[in-house]
């Protein structure tokens, strides 16, 4: 909001600090400013004002609150208006209390005056209205915006001759009226907005813009003033019905003092009067339907020193209270200036008193309190070791967004009834909440290529999905390495899985069954889920060909995903130590010779059970194919025994066990 | 035959010598003068020829051993004079994992709060109107719903929405703890934006709450200077300014000392010295009775700070968007 500089200097008598300093000092003690602007021989500060502070919206109010920071007396405005004692007001215009509508209006006001020549403001006039953003249009236009601006309440200016009926009333408007405003623009209007009518039609819309028809002309001699109080409910309906807001209605949506309408209204006429020759008919119209009360607050010099945290005696909080309007009432208690509808309770004041203080004057102290034990949600820690982890695996962590383009849902197979839709997306391309974290991690890999050769990255943050028809998100870790590397993938996921102390996990086949991502997403030969006992908790796998080429990924891609929070659920047990063997360890390799189609599992199940416990470790090391059908496994195994040094003799024999377990199936052979 | 006298005389020789020609020189004296001992051997008696024997043989391998040790050290030694090394070819290339650089500004300051007693706390990104507005103090035709940036926050179906502030954290921990309370709570949040060089869609908050018989302003202003000194590793001023959210009462924008030129001013800071961390304020009455907690018996602050804008002002990250990019060039570098 736009202050002039020289208008608030106005309403103190000298001393007013320069405006570089007025800036500073607003922003340290009440509301931001920034550097003033130098406007002809004003100076403009724009101003933030607070949202809790309409009191301050216009320049008598910022005065107000610069006199209790400066601590010197700002001036209140004051006028001179003499009445024609001949005409009244009755004999103009009727408006009366049961055309008043109260769900839309708290207090009406108006005044007429005749004889007014419209012509261009003085020069002062329209200086102050350029300086805070308002362009100069005529003298009776100028000087409602110029009180607005000076005391905070809106006016409009009707022409009367254009009342039809001479009579005004403030209504709902009827479905199918329409009204052409100021600006020209037509607005179709219903029961949800409220105007300001005369006998046959609407003339304005009600605390938010007024009518072109009936607007002040060059030709208008009768002037209508209205200085009304509307209801805020009334204003942000028809806010929000139209599209529309105005300076004049942002002023009443955040409040505006029921007090100020006919004093501002008087203030306006005597103006009118002073500059546009204007005689005011004896009287005003005013009607009021509740009157504002007189509202208190407890004071507690001890409990505002309390929330401050610094000792700041009774007699300089009440200095400083009284300095901004509150007056001290019997006991603890005082009354809270009518303009400041934001003070409520004790904290309220707490406030006012810490920042007229200066809040630069509170000094930090560390805290007496209760001993608490700090703990970390679990999910912390877990999400750091899986960080850990995979950083350690030479891994570059990615955070992406969220949302995801409308087109991802059907690439990826995804039922629509099955993720979430944004009603106000920031724009199409992030309309809908991410059901997986592959799409955007396949994303980063495509922008990767150009640079990198070898890429392996993870993410892990939410992924959002609709179950039975409820909305849920959980957890998710994702990743991707680039080229033809499942089993490096694999690999990498066993060290994790092993490092975080899960002993039952294995990798099944994949069965396209799975719950979101279906069997587009991945080449369904080589996919796996992974297990944990019977859970499945995600899937590693290669992904197709059909998403490759979306994304114009020449290269291959292994990808996989696993719910963390399963994860978590599954392995909460405890990680304990497993002792292990201090006696040396004889290693034998063995090749097997098999058919092409058998499972590397399934052999291994056979040697570990020959085994026994004497066998500590049985690695896969080398694959290769004989022929079409058979091909050749060589695993090193690992003999030790908890209590001593093992003997080659004992090994000899395990070995001659598990050869003839082996050869019990007529296509395995010993290679020797 | 003075045998032993010869041994000891043959293996001073090898120790002295200083090169592979003499050492083979030495080797071959040694062993003509072992064949003229083996000669003499055939004149002595069965008994004799025993005994020497032995010492012969023992000689002979003594020799071979000392010859062979002596000979790898000295071609190591030549070897070190010849062999061209050179140390300044780069080393082998280690592909190292990173973490993003939210999440180390993440943990980093997850660490120090927990250092200093507090809780560290998780909530869901997907809220509902009560936890993100209404219990804050934030009724539906509340100004401030637009005026906080809080108007453009992400509606979904069945009324709920994606939280806009971390402040919604707060309100669920409320809700189910008993004062006094010491949490911080990092996390996602999401307003609706034009995505620029300053402004995303998604960004890190972390808030803050601590509530007890008698927390202040004052103590706010400890914690939050002990917590900038310990993340910047530097003495850091803040300065609080008066501000205005529903949720608290007093209200403060929390500004820091600019990083960068330390308060003189710079690009960064607009030459004002000050850069904008956060907002702050005591929880405001209303906020602690939706939570069913005695506003007579119990206060404290609470604050919300940019981790996102944090992790930029420490590693002077200019472009918000790297966050998100995915890209390996950024990414790798922390």
């Amino acid at each position: 909001m736009i202050f002039s500089y020289n208008l608030l200097k106005s309403f103190f008598k000298k001393n007013f600090p320069k405006p570089k300093e007025l800036a500073e000092i607003l922003t340290m003690r009440a509301f931001e400013c920034e550097e003033p602007q130098k406007v002809e021989e004003d100076f403009a500060l724009n101003v933030d004002v607070l949202p809790n502070r309409p009191d301050c919206y216009f320049h008598f109010g910022l005065a107000r609150e610069i006199s209790a920071i400066i601590k010197k007396k700002a001036k209140v405005p004051k006028w001179r208006l003499k009445e024609e004692k001949k005409v009244k007001i009755e004999n103009f215009i009727k408006i009366t209390p049961q055309n008043i509508d109260r769900t839309i209006c708290k207090r009406y006001c108006a005044r007429v005056i005749f004889d007014v020549k419209i012509e261009e403001s003085p020069k002062w006039l329209k200086d102050y209205l350029t300086v805070c953003g308002f362009l100069p249009i005529n003298n009776v236009v100028d000087v409602t915006n110029f009180v607005m601006i000076l005391l905070g309440q809106p006016l409009h200016a009707f022409d009367f001759e254009k009342i039809e009926g001479r009579e005004i009333m403030v209504r709902w408007a009827k479905k199918e009226e329409k009204i052409l405003t100021l600006d020209e623009e037509i607005y179709e209007l219903d029961e949800k907005t409220a105007v300001i009518s005369d006998k046959e039609k609407p003339i304005a819309i009600a605390g938010i813009k007024g009518g072109k028809e009936s607007g002040i002309s060059e030709k208008t001699e009768i002037v209508v003033i209205e200085s009304a109080n509307f209801e805020k409910s009334a204003i942000l309906s028809s806010q929000g019905r139209l599209d529309l807001k105005t300076e004049a209605s942002k002023r009443f949506e955040h409040g505006v003092s029921l007090s100020l309408a006919p004093f501002a209204l008087d203030f306006a006429a005597s103006l009118i009067q002073q500059i546009a020759n204007g005689k005011v008919v004896k009287g005003k119209i005013d009607i009021l339907f509740e009157k504002e009360k007189k509202r208190v607050v407890r004071f507690d010099s001890q409990k505002i020193s309390e929330i401050l945290g610094v000792e700041i005696s009774e007699r300089q909080q009440l200095k400083i209270l009284k300095s901004l309007g509150f007056k001290k009432i019997k006991n603890k208690f005082l009354e809270i200036p009518e303009f400041r509808e934001d003070i409520v309770e004790i904290e309220d004041l707490a406030e006012e008193v810490g920042r007229i203080y200066g809040l630069e004057r509170i000094k930090g102290v560390f805290p007496k309190t209760t001993l608490t034990f700090s703990e970390k949600d679990p999910q912390i820690l877990w999400e750091r070791e899986i960080k850990d982890i995979f950083k350690s695996m030479g891994f570059t962590e990615v955070m992406n967004y969220s949302f995801l383009p409308e087109r991802t849902i059907p690439l990826f197979g995804i039922p629509f009834e099955k993720v979430i839709r944004v009603k106000n997306p920031a724009s199409f391309e992030f309309e809908f909440l991410r059901p997986t974290l592959l799409y955007r991690i396949l994303e980063n890999i495509k922008k990767n290529l150009p640079y990198f050769s070898e890429i392996k990255i993870f993410e892990i943050g939410k992924i959002f999905l609709k179950k039975e028809g409820k909305i849920i998100e959980k957890n998710s870790l994702g990743g991707a390495i680039l080229g033809d590397k499942f089993f490096e993938l694999k690999g990498y996921l066993d060290a994790l899985l092993s490092k975080l102390g899960i002993l039952d996990f294995w990798f099944d086949f994949y069965k396209p069954k799975s719950e979101i991502l279906n069997s587009k997403v991945w080449n369904n030969i080589r996919c796996s889920e992974i297990k944990i006992g019977e859970d499945s908790i995600g899937i590693l796998g290669e992904v197709s060909k059909e998403i490759l080429e979306y994304f114009k990924i020449q290269n291959k891609v292994c990808v996989f995903e696993i719910d963390l929070e399963k994860l978590m659920e599954i392995t909460k047990k405890e990680h304990e130590f497993k002792p292990y063997s201090f006696y040396p360890a004889i290693i034998r390799d063995v090749s097997i010779i098999c058919p092409q189609k058998t499972l590397v599992d399934e052999i291994m199940q056979i040697l570990e059970n020959c085994g026994g416990e004497n066998l500590v470790d049985v690695d896969l090391i080398d694959i290769y194919d004989i022929d079409e059908e058979r091909k050749s496994l060589t695993f090193r195994l690992s003999f030790q025994h908890k209590e001593r040094a093992i003997e080659p003799k004992e090994v000899e024999e395990l070995m001659k066990k598990m050869f003839k377990e082996v050869e019990k199936n007529p296509y395995f052979e010993i290679r020797k | 035959m003075e045998i032993k006298k010869e041994k000891a005389k043959i293996l001073k020789k090898i120790k002295e010598t200083k090169s592979l020609k003499e050492l083979d020189e030495v080797f071959k004296e040694a062993q003509n003068e072992i064949k003229n001992f083996t000669q003499k051997l055939k004149k002595l008696s069965l008994k004799q020829r025993k005994k020497f024997g032995k010492e012969i043989n023992e000689l002979k391998e003594k020799l071979e051993k000392e010859y062979r040790a002596k000979k790898q050290v000295l071609q190591e030694k030549t070897k070190e004079k010849k062999e061209f090394f050179d140390v300044t070819a780069p080393g082998k290339k280690i592909e190292l994992g990173s973490f993003h650089p939210i999440t180390l500004v993440k943990n980093r300051a997850e660490e120090i709060f927990q250092s200093l007693g507090f809780e560290i706390i998780l909530g869901p990104e997907i809220e509902d109107e009560w936890h993100n507005f209404d219990a804050l103090n934030i009724p539906p035709d509340h100004p401030a719903r637009d005026v906080l940036s809080l108007g453009k926050t992400f509606y979904l179906e069945e009324k709920k929405l994606m939280r806009s502030h971390t402040s919604s954290v707060q309100i669920r921990y409320m809700e189910k703890n008993n004062p006094p309370l010491k949490i911080v709570a990092p996390g996602k949040v999401f307003r609706k934006d034009a995505i620029d060089a300053t402004h995303e869609i998604e960004f890190w908050q972390l808030e803050g709450l601590m509530v007890d018989k008698k927390i202040s302003v004052a103590n706010f202003k400890a914690i939050m200077e002990e917590f900038l000194k310990r993340f910047f590793e530097k003495e850091m001023k803040i300065r609080l300014r008066p501000s205005y959210f529903p949720f608290t009462e007093p209200s403060f924008e929390v500004d820091i000392s600019c990083v960068i030129c330390g308060g003189k001013g710079c690009q960064t800071c607009k030459e004002s010295g000050w850069i904008e961390a956060g907002g702050a304020g005591m929880v405001h009455p209303q906020v602690f009775r939706n939570c069913k907690i005695d506003p007579k018996e119990w206060q404290g602050f609470a604050f919300g700070m940019g981790l996102t804008r944090l992790t930029m002002l420490k590693y002077k990250i200019p472009d918000i968007r790297y966050f998100h990019s995915g890209d390996l060039r950024f990414l790798k570098q922390f």
